[in-house]
């Protein structure tokens, strides 16, 4: 299997999961967990003890870190729960393409040019204005900054076989 | 002596006027109208339950007024349409004889939760199981008591023992029940694969899911003959539960929908069917057989009132009127509402369903299926 057929050079091993079990009763705010296929940050956990409802129940809120979304789930406190493994890597910013894809410098040298710039498009769509307003201006800085011929590292998000940018460090003018 | 001859004619004009007052001489009752106070005399028999039970509506209190119940559920089992003359605008076949025969009177019976947790339960299952009554109505709890009955069993415990200890142990109260929580655990892991069927036959079979189908549903699935669901299932007797959220079952969905969201139950589906149960009963009779208050208590006689009323009423429950609760009210209030015929038989029995109800049930259902099965095995 050669290097070259990988989509994209991920730090984590390319057959490892992307997620794993825990227990639901441990899992904790600010944490992360899986619903409904999607991961999500953990923004609230609450537990109901056994009773008229059946088992003990863990009651989770969570964000979904890519489309900001809420999503519930409530799974009994001995279940299994599936956690992503979230991974955050820098890249340099190189180039960006005239349809939207940036062009990255990996830590090897090569180039990895599979994602895209959040469009405006897809930023209105999203539901958290928070989010929307992080991301436009994240999305601002980026396009500004590289007009500018600033140097640029963007961090990357990974988790589940999708990723995406989620914030910008400024090192300095040429 | 003169003066002591007035003195003395004096004194007894004044007891004649104390007698008169004190002993105002009395009307004489009627004794069809009302009946000599005698009990039961047990020299007759301390195993002689019909004799007790007939005994019952001359003992007075409250006995007498269960003795009144049980003369009307005999007249709600009894009438029969050819006992009524035709009406003007009759069908053909509504004269045939033998078809006014068939007709009987149709048996509302709702009842509170709390009485499928105790032994009333299996009474209720008699009922169903041989097709005496022919619409349930009662809540939440009435339903997932008796399924989880099947799962685990409900032990007596005593209305002092002290919640915070209870809790510690997992034991939930009912009175002088115990419910341990386990049993809940156990009706989660048997109810939400159902959940879970019932939503995809909604989206696949375009089913409509109503509280009357749903209960329907778990009657089938749990095919044990000592529920009563089960029976009302195989029989084809509906079971109305418009407040099917109220109770554990209401838990259930609320964690199926977080975690398997979109299943809907429909309840104004239901109310059509229940109050059509009512509407359409003619030339039927309507009974009203209710046990406890709240909502099953009102759910019927609501419905009874889009057909002017009830024929026949029984309310066997422990509530009082001096607050206006519509648990407390009386038959009466209910005629003032047209819920019940002005004209109808009518009782409320001041009791404890546990107590009154199996007396209630051995002196008419039982006593009247006994004498089917005594004369159909000469």
């Amino acid at each position: 299997m050669s290097d070259e057929e990988h989509h994209f050079e991920s730090k984590a091993d390319a057959g490892a999961s992307k997620t794993y079990p825990q227990q639901a009763g441990t899992i904790r705010k600010n944490g992360y967990i899986v619903i409904k296929a999607r991961p999500c940050k953990v923004v609230e956990v609450s537990t109901s003890k056994t009773g008229k409802h059946g088992h003990a129940k863990c009651h989770f809120v969570g964000i979904d870190i890519f489309t900001a979304k809420k999503l519930e789930d409530i799974v009994p406190s001995s279940h299994n729960c599936d956690v992503p493994h979230v991974t955050r890597t820098d890249y340099q910013l190189i180039d960006i393409s005239e349809d939207g894809f940036v062009s990255l410098l990996t830590e090897n040298g090569n180039t990895k040019d599979d994602l895209r710039l959040p469009t405006d498009d897809s930023l209105l769509t999203q539901q958290t204005n928070k989010r929307i307003s992080l991301d436009v201006a994240i999305l601002m800085q980026i396009k500004e900054g590289f007009a500018e011929g600033k140097d640029l590292v963007v961090s990357v998000m990974s988790a589940m076989g999708e990723e995406q940018i989620c914030a910008l460090k400024d090192i300095g003018p040429r | 002596m003169n003066g002591g001859a007035d003195a003395g004619a004096g004194d007894r004009e004044a007891l004649e006027a104390v007698r008169a007052v004190v002993l105002k001489p009395s009307e004489t009752l009627d004794e069809e109208r009302f009946p000599r106070i005698a009990g039961y005399d047990f020299n007759s028999g301390a195993d002689n339950l019909l004799g007790l039970l007939a005994s019952m509506a001359s003992t007075g209190f409250q006995a007498s007024n269960l003795g009144d119940a049980v003369t009307v559920v005999n007249q709600m089992l009894d009438w029969r349409l050819s006992h009524e003359k035709p009406g003007g605008d009759c069908d053909e076949e509504e004269l045939d004889p033998a078809y006014r025969e068939s007709v009987k009177c149709k048996i509302f019976l709702g009842f509170t939760s709390n009485l499928v947790s105790s032994g009333i339960r299996d009474i209720i299952r008699f009922l169903v199981q041989h097709r005496m009554v022919d619409v349930l109505v009662t809540t939440a709890g009435g339903i997932e008591e008796d399924l989880i009955k099947c799962l685990a069993p409900t032990y007596k415990g005593d209305f002092s023992l002290p919640g915070a200890l209870l809790r510690s142990k997992g034991l939930n109260r009912i009175g002088n029940l115990l419910v341990p929580n386990d049993n809940y655990c156990k009706f989660e892991n048997w109810i939400m694969p159902l959940l879970d069927q019932m939503l995809l036959e909604q989206s696949t079979e375009n089913v409509i899911w109503t509280p009357s189908k749903v209960i329907s549903r778990l009657g089938k699935e749990i095919n044990d003959e000592s529920s009563y669901l089960y029976w009302s299932y195989k029989n084809g007797i509906p079971v109305f539960c418009p407040a099917l959220t109220d109770g554990s079952l209401g838990d259930m969905l609320y964690c199926h929908s977080v975690h398997n969201p979109g299943l809907l139950i429909d309840i104004v589906q239901d109310i059509r069917a229940m109050n059509g149960e009512a509407v359409h009963a003619s030339p039927r009779k309507t009974g009203i057989m209710v046990l406890g208050g709240g909502l099953p208590k009102h759910h019927i006689c609501n419905a009874n009132m889009l057909r002017n009323g009830a024929d026949y009423a029984v309310y066997i429950n422990t509530a009082q009127e001096f607050d206006g609760s519509d648990s407390g009210a009386q038959p009466d209030e209910a005629v003032s509402w047209g819920k019940i015929k002005g004209s109808a038989k009518a009782i409320k029995v001041h009791c404890d369903a546990t107590i009154a109800f199996p007396l209630l049930v051995a002196a008419t259902f039982a006593r009247k299926l006994q004498q089917k099965t005594n004369a159909a095995s000469r």
